[in-house]
């Protein structure tokens, strides 16, 4: 993604706008005082090693600005509700006008990346996953916020710091975690003879065939193109067996080794047991069957949990939740992360950049995460102890959303995020491994699949950067 | 003209040249012209020339990109396997749904073009499917396939055609594109039925009624009088929907978003892949255009066509 300094591109300019006259003058002008300067400044004694890195300075908002700030629809309307509120809090205490549009996560990405491309829209956009490596040229530096935020909340998560940080250049402030974890309906375990959620994915193939044999619904997951709950199932159950797409280097495809046969062979024991598995599922089918009372137990955000205990009352008294299972090579989590980015194009970057800060104030994020009932966690170490999970009054079915968040991965991992491993995400290609050599019960052609994903791998990460 | 103007009296004022532009019959067809020019070429040129760079580029969503030739089609062609799959669907998708959307259009063409009672209501009422924004009904299929909640499986299964709990539509690579095929078709067969009518009420009704006097059958009529003077109408309408059909994207997209593992892509939605989520928007292009060429040598025969004396 990087600009190719050999064609002359510049990263900092602004898509498909070229250069006025006027611009391009003062530019070179500029290029030419500083190319003058650099030995004069030696000659004074100055050099890149007296250079020290500049303390973090507070943005300010402008009076009378107004921004726009572009969102996901949350899972647990009632965070939405509580944003919207710190909002207006902030637009009221600043004078700035905010508004804050809504989509839907899966049309998040169509919207940003049309925005990107003309060079206008929204002030602020929430970032899934590793679009800041996508959309990097587009989206402003934020450093300087972030490293004002690291003063005052700890260090950054790791998976937010990841996606967040392009060639050491933050392109995005952190900004949450939607940890994802088993629901699963505890009246049904007991049924079928199971006291607890499997620790391990082999006792979960267990699970699935006593839960089969009991006659009652099946414990069920998406290997479909869902943009969260697909990737959150079926990354982890790759790496707890070894499996890796792409080794640390990010650039040599290691998908077709012994370990992924071992995972994906887990996984076809796992379905000819009981586990059912729906390639047509996207993200909100599986929150639907758990509440048409369908299956027994799904990989998910807190969702299915909080409206079961907040609004539905159908099954929240024989709903549990657990951490999600290990393999022989550990435990390994994936969840959604978000963060928020500035984009380029805004004229009030500095409002824009405010706003960010006060809504990643401890106090102001902490109502936040309280109002979202734990679907959210901190993305900084001074939320690792979110009253939301560790409060006396704290409910204790909440604590395994928090337990997942530590040993969390980004798709790609050991590689660290890149356009590559983003492109390899958005094309499901793991997913599509594991759905492929499931399909028929469990009998599909697990050689063919797993050559497919290699090949899809190796025409991503081989095309020039 | 000119002669007259030298002959003008002082009194009168020479015509300034917008009034000779106006007054010259040439001038004015030009001038007129211009507003239409003016739209293809902001609508229709500069976007078509603009994705042929783009195709030819390396362009990311962030990055103008350098000219590569003909990098990305090589690169589709020859090392992304789930472009040819997409090929292949689009020629399946394209070929099955223009077929079954061509038959069920003329059965309602021939049946609407009857008289019967509320026949204005019932010919406004067929338009239905093709009216309704595509996304709305495609997500109402959606529902209606859905393996949990579908009706159309409650239907067949209460009918006894199918064993409980009857197929998983979006869930089997052959259902999968199958159910994209019927919802294409459902929405795709109005617009042959009502051009197709249209085309039938121009037959003047004195060439049925000689071919009766002659004793021809209804068969015979329809084969030697119905279908050769619908023939320009049948091959713009078929021109029309094969090349939305190549292109379709929203009902492929809604319905399946190319799962199960990359089963039921078709181009539009691989080129949206790489496109748009993927940021590699020259590719995408490339996708996109692949098929420039054979629509192209398409249009221009079915123009010929048409064209051709009976």
């Amino acid at each position: 993604m990087a600009g190719r300094p050999d064609d002359g591109f510049d990263p900092e300019r602004r898509l498909w706008t070229p250069w006025s006259r006027r611009k391009f003058l003062s530019a070179a002008g500029l290029a030419a005082a500083g190319l003058a300067a650099g030995p004069l400044i030696e000659a004074c004694g100055g050099g890149e090693s007296t250079v020290a890195t500049p303390s973090p300075t507070e943005p300010k908002a402008r009076q009378g600005a107004s921004i726009r700030l572009l969102q996901w629809v949350h899972f647990v309307p009632a965070a939405d509700n509580e944003f919207v509120r710190q909002v207006n809090e902030f637009g009221d205490k600043f004078g700035v006008k905010v508004q804050v549009e809504r989509i839907t996560a899966d049309q998040l990405q169509t919207k940003t990346a049309a925005a990107v491309t003309a060079g206008t829209g929204a002030d602020i956009i929430q970032m899934q996953y590793g679009w800041p490596h996508l959309y990097t040229q587009a989206c402003e530096d934020v450093t300087n916020e972030v490293n004002l935020l690291k003063q005052r909340l700890g260090a950054v998560a790791t998976v937010n710091d990841a996606f967040s940080k392009v060639d050491g250049v933050y392109r995005a402030v952190p900004y949450t975690v939607v940890p994802n974890a088993w629901s699963f309906r505890t009246d049904y375990f007991q049924k079928a003879g199971l006291t607890g959620f499997p620790k391990t994915w082999d006792e979960l193939t267990q699970a699935a065939a006593k839960l089969k044999a009991a006659g009652v619904p099946p414990i069920s997951q998406t290997d479909g193109h869902a943009y969260g709950d697909s990737l959150t199932m079926w990354n982890p159950v790759l790496w707890s067996y070894g499996g890796r797409e792409v080794n640390a280097d990010g650039k040599t495809v290691t998908i077709n080794s012994k370990e992924t046969r071992a995972a994906i062979a887990w996984a076809q024991g796992a379905v000819k047991a009981g586990l059912v598995v729906h390639p047509e599922w996207l993200d909100p089918d599986n929150n639907q069957a758990y509440h048409a009372d369908r299956i027994s137990a799904t990989l998910n955000g807190a969702s299915i949990y909080i409206r079961e205990k907040n609004e539905f009352h159908h099954f929240d008294k024989v709903t549990d939740n657990a951490v999600v299972p290990a393999g022989p090579k550990g435990l390994f989590t994936m969840n959604l992360i978000f963060n928020h980015a500035v984009m380029k194009y805004s004229p009030e970057k500095e409002t824009a950049k405010a706003l960010l800060l006060y809504l990643m104030d401890k106090a102001n994020y902490l109502k936040y995460t309280a109002v979202a009932s734990g679907y959210n966690a901190g993305p900084f170490a001074a939320f690792d102890n979110d009253p939301v999970f560790f409060a006396p009054d704290a409910d204790p079915k909440m604590k395994p959303f928090q337990q997942v968040v530590q040993p969390g991965k980004w798709p790609g991992w050991p590689a660290p995020p890149s356009k590559q491993t983003a492109q390899a995400q958005t094309q499901f290609i793991v997913a599509d491994m594991f759905a492929k050599s499931l399909q028929d019960n469990g009998n599909g052609d697990v050689e063919s699949a797993v050559k497919e994903a290699e090949s899809r791998l190796q025409a991503i990460f081989a095309r020039p950067a | 003209m000119a002669i007259l103007t030298e002959r003008a009296s002082p009194g009168i004022r020479p015509r300034r040249p917008y009034q000779r532009l106006l007054n010259s019959e040439q001038g004015l067809g030009y001038l007129l012209l211009v507003p239409t020019v003016l739209i293809l070429v902001v609508f229709l040129a500069y976007p078509f020339v603009f994705g042929l760079w783009l195709s030819l580029s390396s362009a990311e969503l962030t990055d103008a990109g350098r000219f590569i030739g003909l990098g990305n089609f090589k690169f589709e062609f020859t090392i992304d396997r789930p472009f040819i799959q997409a090929l292949t669907n689009t020629f399946l998708y394209t070929g099955v749904t223009t077929v079954f959307k061509l038959s069920l259009g003329m059965g309602m063409a021939l049946l609407l073009n009857q008289s019967f009672p509320f026949q204005r209501f019932v010919r406004a009422a067929a338009l239905l499917p093709w009216i309704i924004p595509t996304v709305l009904s495609t997500l109402a299929w959606k529902w209606m396939f859905d393996p949990t909640f579908s009706v159309v499986n409650w239907a067949a299964v209460h009918l006894h055609l199918v064993s409980y709990p009857g197929p998983n539509w979006f869930g089997s690579t052959t259902t999968a594109l199958a159910a994209l095929m019927i919802v294409n078709t459902w929405r795709g067969f109005p617009f042959f039925g009502v051009s197709i009518l249209a085309g039938l009420q121009t037959i003047p009704v004195d060439l049925y009624e000689a071919a009766r006097v002659d004793g021809a059958s209804r068969w015979n009529q329809f084969t030697h009088i119905t279908l050769p003077m619908l023939r320009p109408v049948l091959l713009v309408v078929l021109l029309l929907s094969t090349i939305l059909t190549f292109a379709d994207f929203q009902v492929p997209f809604v319905l399946t978003n190319g799962a199960p593992f990359n089963s039921t892509h078709v181009l539009a939605t691989w080129a949206y892949q790489w496109g748009v989520p993927g940021g590699a928007i020259g590719l995408g292009a490339a996708i996109s255009l692949v098929l420039f060429p054979l629509l192209a040598i398409l249009v221009a025969a079915t123009l010929v066509a048409v064209r051709r004396p009976d």
